[in-house]
């Protein structure tokens, strides 16, 4: 019986192998010829699986998009690297995905070097690729563009929230740096933002530099932000990374309580990090995306301003794949790829983020509707960019 | 007579279950790509291109599970290595120091995790989870004093030429023989049988389970560094977050492979190649079915605790006292 068995394994692992080294040797994405006449699928590759902000967009796609459109999704699992971001791909491909959405930053010049050879559509949503990328990658057949926040918008946004505050009186500040010391651009930018309006507001440097220049000084600190006077204003306490020990906690409880601070601002997370230790009376700003638990937040008086993504502002960028897939990709009039930037709703008050939940939760009539996506599918690229700079709640609700 | 044929049967049964479970799978995959619409061919390629990484570095931690021993600093130490190979490349240029500084840096760190628990006479899982504390303040470390943000980058044009599937299996194989031979050929893999089953019978016995601990952390330190190396060339942008899944994967496949917990005497060093291919060969079975990734870990975790429960049925009852 042994032996039988024994046999029985060879030949099966033998076949398996000789399954497994023909199929190395195969090749082709199988893409169909006329793909609007069949569901289309696309691979979303996501950094994130958890977070309020990654759960509402996989929402949108899932519970609205392809209620109203003739697409599949397929997620990948929390991306944490490049290997696996190229792992994440590889399987899109092998499920025969016409285009691929990217969320996941950790190697996106990898990302499109790996669609274009396989010839299989790329968008980045959330984000945008650097000046050097994009005038790399910008011809690429298969790369469709970027919609998202650009960094120069992360700065803006990170010196209106501290701006906001800083009008009102306050002169003491603590913050929240995010991922900066893993040197995440998006969060030095943003820091880098509420620095600049301090040194405005109180006619001083950071560390003797002023602007933009703040994000120079941050990269090279180590991604680290310092306390300090920077003229009138007192910055007095930071806190930074994601440790999720009980020093981090006790780091975030001590300078939430500092009396030596008034405002506390946070360039993401700061519902997670520093609303649960905050005493009455002081005030928190935020950069991250609208929750029933913000809403809450704001209406409790615990969150004072709200810079936040909206999850149906992944829609034109889906729009745009689909586009391509359906073969009309959307194009710059020089036949490039396009850049687009995307920014925060703003909400200063519990009505404001309430009014803006509401619509950026609906599954059935959310921010960007069907209707006003079709009208993006095989559009050109004016009225493409048109559509997608108009991202403000008033513009895209008229 | 026939009672004792039966328990023999069994047994083979049991220990070909691995085996079993792999062509299973790989039946099950076939069934629902045929049905669904799946490239068949680049779904393969892609099972043994993503298994070969795992393949390699939960081979040679198979050393380290036959002493009845465990190291989670395993991944870290792969980040580790992967980031100096590729510092080490950016200032030479050469794929072959790049190579050799892997290896070099990842049977190094092996080396004083086993000396650690050596000197210090501490169980060696007690010494890996220093380690890994340590390993990853290291690549931080590391990351900020190569000053390029929060990445180190080895140019893809360098490492193109070789990042292929073949490549990537004639490793494996040369790796694979080379643990085939000491493991199944030699006296090194008896001695470490002996070891994992009873170390106070192998100590009697004249044996120095300290060396033979050496000897089988620098084989996992080889297998993390050829790891190391392929991740390079497979994805040549390193953070601190490179190879994180590692060494939970390796732990998977090596229980997905039929390798007993507790080490000893049924050790196979075929184990790791066998649960990574099934291990890869799950994941893209939920990820065909569109699973979300929670139920995934789910389907995964209870796989995992049914695995390790017909391995002990297997074993419980033979085990000698240890």
């Amino acid at each position: 019986m042994m032996k039988s068995l024994r046999k029985f394994l060879v030949l099966q692992l033998s076949l398996m192998m000789a399954l497994c080294l023909g199929a190395c040797s195969g090749g082709g994405s199988g893409q169909a010829e006329d793909p609007s006449a069949k569901t289309v699928k696309i691979g979303v590759l996501v950094s994130d699986t958890t977070s309020a902000e990654a759960l509402a967009f996989r929402s949108y796609y899932e519970d609205y998009i392809k209620s109203v459109y003739n697409v599949e999704f397929m997620f990948s699992d929390e991306l944490k690297d490049a290997a696996a971001e190229q792992s994440a791909i590889d399987n899109f491909i092998a499920n025969n995905c016409q285009g691929i959405i990217s969320m996941a930053s950790a190697d996106r010049p990898a990302q499109i070097e790996k669609c274009e050879s396989e010839k299989i559509y790329y968008a980045v949503a959330t984000g945008t690729l650097t000046d050097e990328q994009y005038e790399t990658y910008k011809g690429y057949e298969y790369y469709v563009g970027a919609i998202g926040p650009d960094l120069s918008i992360e700065y803006q946004t990170g010196y209106d929230m501290a701006k906001y505050f800083l009008d009102q009186g306050y002169t003491k500040f603590g913050m929240f740096t995010g991922a900066s010391v893993y040197f995440t651009e998006m969060h030095i930018y943003r820091a880098a933002g509420m620095l600049a309006a301090m040194c405005d507001a109180g006619n001083g440097t950071y560390n003797g530099v002023t602007g933009m220049d703040i994000v120079g000084k941050i990269m090279a600190d180590g991604g680290e932000v310092t306390t300090g006077k920077i003229g009138s204003i007192e910055l007095n306490g930071v806190v930074s990374g994601y440790d999720f020990d009980d020093a981090w906690f006790g780091k975030l409880a001590a300078v939430a309580n500092d009396p030596e601070v008034e405002v506390l601002l946070a360039v993401g997370s700061g519902q997670v990090t520093f609303a649960g230790f905050k005493p009455e009376g002081k005030m928190l700003g935020d950069i991250d995306c609208y929750t029933a638990d913000s809403v809450g937040l704001m209406e409790a008086g615990t969150l004072n301003y709200l810079a936040g993504k909206f999850s149906a502002s992944i829609g034109p960028i889906f729009a745009a794949t689909l586009s391509a897939a359906y073969g009309k990709p959307i194009r710059t009039s020089e036949g490039n790829a396009f850049a687009l930037s995307q920014g925060y709703w703003v909400a200063k008050d519990a009505e404001t983020a309430k009014k803006y939940y509401e619509v950026d939760s609906s599954v059935t009539d959310p921010a960007y509707s069907k209707e006003q996506l079709d009208t993006l599918i095989g559009a050109s690229y004016d009225d493409f960019a048109k559509f997608v700079s108009a991202y403000s709640f008033d513009e895209i609700k008229k | 007579m026939k009672n004792r044929q039966r328990k023999i049967n069994a047994a083979g049964i049991l220990n070909a279950a691995p085996v079993i479970g792999l062509i299973l799978l790989a039946a099950v995959f076939v069934i629902i790509a045929l049905v669904k619409d799946i490239n068949l061919s680049y779904s393969f390629k892609n099972i043994v291109n993503q298994s070969i990484i795992t393949m390699v570095v939960a081979t040679g931690a198979i050393y380290i599970y036959t002493l009845g021993a465990f190291d989670i600093s395993l991944g870290a130490s792969m980040c580790v290595s992967a980031i100096v190979g590729a510092m080490a490349f950016n200032r030479t240029g050469s794929l072959a120091v790049m190579l050799a500084v892997c290896l070099g840096c990842a049977v190094l760190i092996s080396l004083i995790s086993s000396l650690l628990a050596s000197v210090f006479n501490l169980p060696v899982f007690v010494t890996t989870i220093a380690m890994l504390s340590l390993l990853n303040a290291l690549v931080m470390v590391l990351i900020r004093a190569n000053g390029t943000g929060d990445v180190v980058q080895v140019p893809a044009a360098a490492v193109r030429s070789i990042n292929n599937v073949w490549f990537r299996l004639l490793v494996l194989a040369l790796f694979m023989i080379l643990c085939v031979t000491t493991f199944n050929y030699m006296k090194l893999g008896r001695q470490e049988k002996f070891v994992g089953g009873n170390p106070l019978c192998a100590k009697l016995t004249g044996m120095n389970a300290k060396k033979l601990s050496v000897i089988g952390f620098m084989m996992a330190g080889i297998g993390v560094g050829l790891g190391a190396f392929l991740t390079i060339v497979y994805a040549p942008t390193l953070s601190r977050n490179t190879a994180g899944s590692v060494g939970m994967d390796v732990i998977i496949s090596i229980v997905f492979g039929g390798m007993p917990v507790s080490g000893g005497a049924r050790s196979r060093i075929t184990s790791a190649a066998v649960g990574a291919l099934s291990m890869t060969m799950l994941s893209q079975i939920m990820l065909v079915l569109n699973l979300d990734s929670g139920i995934s870990q789910m389907v995964k975790a209870a796989i995992f605790l049914l695995v390790v429960s017909v391995s002990m049925l297997n074993s419980r009852k033979q085990i000698l006292p240890r």
